[in-house]
């Protein structure tokens, strides 16, 4: 059943359009993160969702009935704000309970809920203190208590963990889904990072240019990103992005890259003649001693090394950069210089270069057979 | 990192005691004077030994001045009376309508939202003499003229810009996510501006409150403009006492010490927040 | 940005209580306001008009005949004159007084701190009341200053009571009364001045009138400037102490532009002139007040930046 349903929302600040026709459907008890560059609007969604502002068009359907004219205080939705937005002048036991207070529960009752809230988010011990005693991390838990505590079946998270420190941020990232699912509200939870967005969503929301670009589960958002915006923004590094025009020789297409022709399955055929871009995901780049048939030279250039994995910049020649990632365990350091490069057909991501949009190949299923990397280095 | 040579701290020591002097001499001269009977204070050179008497307040206290030329009724514990009622209505009356408003100006951008802010503040700054006549021929008409009511409502003219733009200040200094956030947790409107918006404001309002209550006490041409005889506070009651009394300069300084007592003790409590106040709320102190 | 067939007739919805409610909370305050606008206009007709309280059968309309008038009556032009020097005098002498004691009170020591809070006194002091505790103190039979004065060879220092000396003591007690003003709100600059300029100039050994003209006095030029239009506002109005003092004499020598209209209107029961009088003020503090505010907004903006 849907529980949140949006419909061509606009909302325009000082002539600037933030939201411009968004519409999105979330279901009952489902988990969908909003995710988006910053200024996106992202936030100014859930403020139309929890009533602060009103929308200058558009249809906001709450448990499938509309929302327009019901005051923030009559939606029945739980937030928590990026800035916590505590109470600077009531302790963190009051300020989980206003969210009870409100709704004539009685003293014992508010009393036991805010108890068993602030166990399940472990600031039982803090209840006392005044949010000016609070740490970061107490103040991001008690702000989740206070939009918990009076079990909302639609929960608006405006990017909680943005402003905890990078150890608490892990540690809830790793708490809250278990958390989201006990609780059992509808979620819409916003955030900036791509992994927490894909970590913590039944389905991620990508909103660019005030709409939703794309609404799917993280792996197909991924994998099958409907455009380069969407897929420039997941990744780390971003995926590459070369310029290419497919053309057919003998009957099959063939890109030229870095001075190397590659053959592309037939189903590309019918790119030929257009204008496009590339895109490699960087963990999809292998180094290779050899070259082969179709691998490309490269040169490599420097290594960083991050914790888990290395990340390599190689340039192709005629000086195009080309970033690859690669697990950080290896034995012996790379040395920098000449070197093939292999990738994965399967993880190759095809633009128009006008539109920006994915070009999907006819007939999907010869694509994932083909390899154009031939040795594997190791 | 201050280098200062001896000369220099000298030198400082020696402007800060004169400046100090001049600004004190007066509040003290005064201070004194007003425990000495007249034969003291006529003394001829002046002369600090004296044995304080406080002849001068019982007479103001009790309302009777004997002089020479027989018994004088005065009303100055009246006057005092006056101000502590005008401006202390005053001041009640402008923050209840200038915390509203003031959160108004703070909250939402309306329909000549800023220019009625500013027409509020111009009548700081406008000649008060020129509303205060014409006025005073209103009151007749209007039946103001002998009643509290009609100097309360001008007093506005002190106290609401002076609330209106300090408190604005500081509604605009809290987060609005922090009444969004318990908007959203169930509370109306009204309760959000009572439990959360006015208890974060609250200093700036209790200064606002203060110091408007001291400017409104210390005014003096609204007074003398509107009021009646029994309706006048101490500013133009101490102006008509030295008139009536005469030579009595021992009362006079000691209707001067009680009428500037209650501000002095409020400005020393307020002190904190005077810049703010003086500034109109540009400048936090 | 693409546009995109709208699939829904666009329509504003949430009509909620929001839209009126800013209208609700400021119309009290407005409504208590606009009843001080009626007489304001009054004045502006009444400064029109052939108008004396004792002679109410002359009543009619000149137009601008009362304003004419007044070009034409020297005793406007010594009120002018008074008036300018008065404002001049206060002024000037506050703000170069108000400059150094800020300057000796700027490092926050415990002393500092409490003769800044004892400097405010004489500011916290009614100041038609100052005026009383100042005709005290130069009353010519036992006044301290009237005998100081004396110690010191000058006998006939006639003070208030003189015109030769009366703008002199006034403008002392206006001094009193108002340089804690300029030193309070340069003072409170002064210590919110970013202090990298300064340590900068320390280190490079900048001679400290140097750094005093070139830094300190630049960077606190928007404290300077609203503190002295603060003061130039109510200088030129200023109407308590005068009042108090001397009720505008002796003669005219203190005729500044609200006694004067004051008297207008109470002891030659003319309304018009006074109207005129006051009016010709008010566009004087109205042009003032322009450049008082965009001034004062830009501090106040600054303030609630940094807080």
């Amino acid at each position: 059943m849907t529980q949140i349903e949006i419909r061509n929302l606009h909302k325009t600040f000082k002539a600037d359009a933030v939201l411009n026709g968004l519409s999105l459907s979330v279901d009952r008890g489902e988990i969908v993160t909003l995710f988006g560059p910053s200024g996106t609007g992202k936030t100014v969604l859930l403020r139309l969702l929890a009533g602060i502002y009103p929308p200058d068009a558009g249809t906001i359907l709450l448990r499938g009935r509309d929302a327009s004219g019901s005051p923030p205080d009559k939606r029945g939705i739980g937030m928590a704000f990026q800035n916590f937005a505590l109470f600077p002048h009531m302790t963190a036991r009051n300020n989980i309970a206003s969210a009870l207070t409100a709704r004539k529960t009685n003293a014992g009752e508010i009393a036991r809920k805010v108890e068993a809230v602030a166990q399940l988010l472990k600031i039982g011990h803090v209840l006392g203190h005044s949010p000016r005693e609070l740490s970061n991390g107490q103040k991001q838990r008690t702000a989740l208590a206070r939009a918990l505590v009076a079990d909302p079946d639609i929960l608006l998270l405006d990017d909680p963990l943005r402003n905890v420190d990078a150890k608490l941020r892990y540690e809830m990232r790793l708490e809250l889904p278990a958390l989201l699912k006990r609780v059992g509200s509808t979620v819409l939870y916003v955030t900036q990072d791509f992994k927490e967005a894909m970590a913590l969503g039944d389905r991620v929301a990508v909103l660019l240019d005030g709409r939703i670009a794309q609404c799917d589960t993280p792996a197909r958002i991924y994998a099958e990103p409907v455009n380069v915006g969407v897929a420039r923004l997941f990744g780390d590094p971003t995926l590459n992005l070369i310029e290419v025009a497919p053309q057919l020789v003998d009957g099959a297409p063939e890109i030229r890259l870095g001075g190397m022709r590659i053959r592309l399955p037939a189903s590309y055929a019918v790119a030929a003649g257009g204008l496009y871009l590339l895109g490699l995901r960087p963990e999809a780049l292998r180094l290779v001693e050899a070259p082969g048939p179709r691998t490309v030279a490269v040169e490599l250039v420097a290594v960083t090394p991050l914790n888990e994995k290395s990340v390599l910049l190689l340039t192709m020649q005629g000086g195009e950069e080309l970033l690859a990632s690669e697990a950080g365990d290896r034995d012996e350091p790379r040395r920098t210089g000449p070197a093939h490069v292999a990738f994965d057909l399967d993880a190759l991501l095809l633009f128009e270069r006008e539109s920006g949009r994915r070009f999907i190949p006819s007939g999907n299923g010869e694509v994932a057979h083909e390899r154009i990397a031939i040795t594997s280095h190791r | 990192m201050e280098r200062s040579s001896i000369i220099e701290r000298v030198l400082r020591a020696v402007l800060l005691t004169l400046i100090v002097i001049f600004f004190l001499f007066p509040i003290v001269w005064i201070l004194l004077m007003s425990f000495q009977t007249n034969e003291q204070i006529l003394r001829i050179p002046p002369s600090l030994s004296f044995v304080p008497t406080l002849e001068n307040y019982k007479a103001l206290i009790s309302g009777h001045l004997l002089t020479s030329a027989g018994s004088l009724d005065i009303a100055f514990m009246r006057n005092l009376g006056n101000s502590v009622l005008l401006s202390t209505c005053a001041v009640v009356l402008a923050l209840i309508l200038g915390v509203p408003a003031a959160y108004a100006f703070a909250r939402f951008k309306f329909w000549l939202s800023e220019d009625i802010a500013f027409t509020l503040l111009s009548f700081r700054f406008a000649p008060p003499l020129l509303v205060l006549l014409p006025l005073s021929l209103y009151f007749q008409d209007l039946g103001l003229v002998d009643t509290y009511v009609g100097l309360i409502w001008v007093y506005q003219l002190i106290a609401l810009p002076l609330i209106l733009w300090i408190v604005r200040g500081y509604f605009e200094d809290i987060s609005p996510d922090i009444e969004n956030a318990y908007r959203i947790a169930g509370h109306s409107w009204l309760r959000t501006f009572f439990k959360i918006a006015v208890p974060l404001a609250g200093p700036g309002i209790a200064a606002a409150g203060l110091l408007s209550f001291i400017f409104c006490w210390n005014n003096f041409v609204f007074a003398l403009v509107l009021a009646s005889a029994d309706k006048q506070p101490v500013t133009v009651g101490a102006l008509a006492f030295v008139t009536a009394s005469g030579i009595q300069y021992g009362q006079v300084a000691a209707a001067i010490v009680l009428s500037v007592t209650p501000t002095l003790l409020l400005a020393l409590y307020a002190q904190r927040w005077l810049v703010e106040g003086l500034s109109l709320g540009a400048v936090k102190g | 940005m693409t546009s995109q067939p709208i699939d829904e007739p666009i329509r504003v919805v949430d009509r909620r209580p929001v839209e009126w409610l800013p209208y609700l909370l400021s119309l009290p305050a407005l409504l208590v306001c606009i009843g001080i606008l009626i007489p304001f206009v009054t004045a502006l007709y009444y400064s029109a008009l052939r108008f004396r309280l004792n002679l109410p059968a002359l009543k009619g309309f000149i137009w601008f005949g009362n304003y004419i008038n007044l070009l034409y009556d020297a005793e406007f032009w010594n009120t002018v004159s008074i008036s300018l020097r008065y404002t001049a005098l206060t002024v000037g002498v506050e703000l170069v007084f108000g400059l150094i004691i800020a300057l000796l009170l700027q490092r926050q020591t415990r002393l500092n701190n409490l003769i800044s809070v004892l400097l405010l006194l004489p500011l916290m002091t009614a100041p038609a009341i100052a005026s009383l505790m100042w005709k005290l103190m130069t009353n010519p039979n036992f006044g301290i200053l009237s005998y100081l004065v004396s110690l010191a060879g000058v006998s006939d220092f006639g003070w208030a009571s003189s015109p030769s000396t009366a703008l002199f003591t006034v403008v002392l007690v206006d001094v009193w009364v108002y340089t804690p003003f300029m030193m309070v709100l340069l003072l409170a600059g002064l210590r919110s001045l970013p202090q990298q300029p300064f340590e900068a100039a320390a280190l490079d050994g900048v001679p400290r009138l140097f750094v005093f003209f070139r830094i300190t006095l630049p960077m606190l030029s928007p404290y300077i400037i609203t503190a002295s239009l603060f003061r130039l506002l109510d200088a030129i109005q200023q109407f308590d102490i005068v009042y108090a003092m001397t009720q505008g004499g002796p003669g005219n020598t203190l005729l500044v532009f609200q006694v004067r209209a004051y008297l207008e209107f109470y002891q030659y029961t003319n309304v018009g002139k006074s109207a005129a009088l006051l009016v010709v003020l008010w566009m004087i503090t109205y042009v003032l007040s322009h450049f008082f505010i965009k001034n004062w907004l830009r501090l106040r903006e600054r303030s609630h930046a940094s807080a």
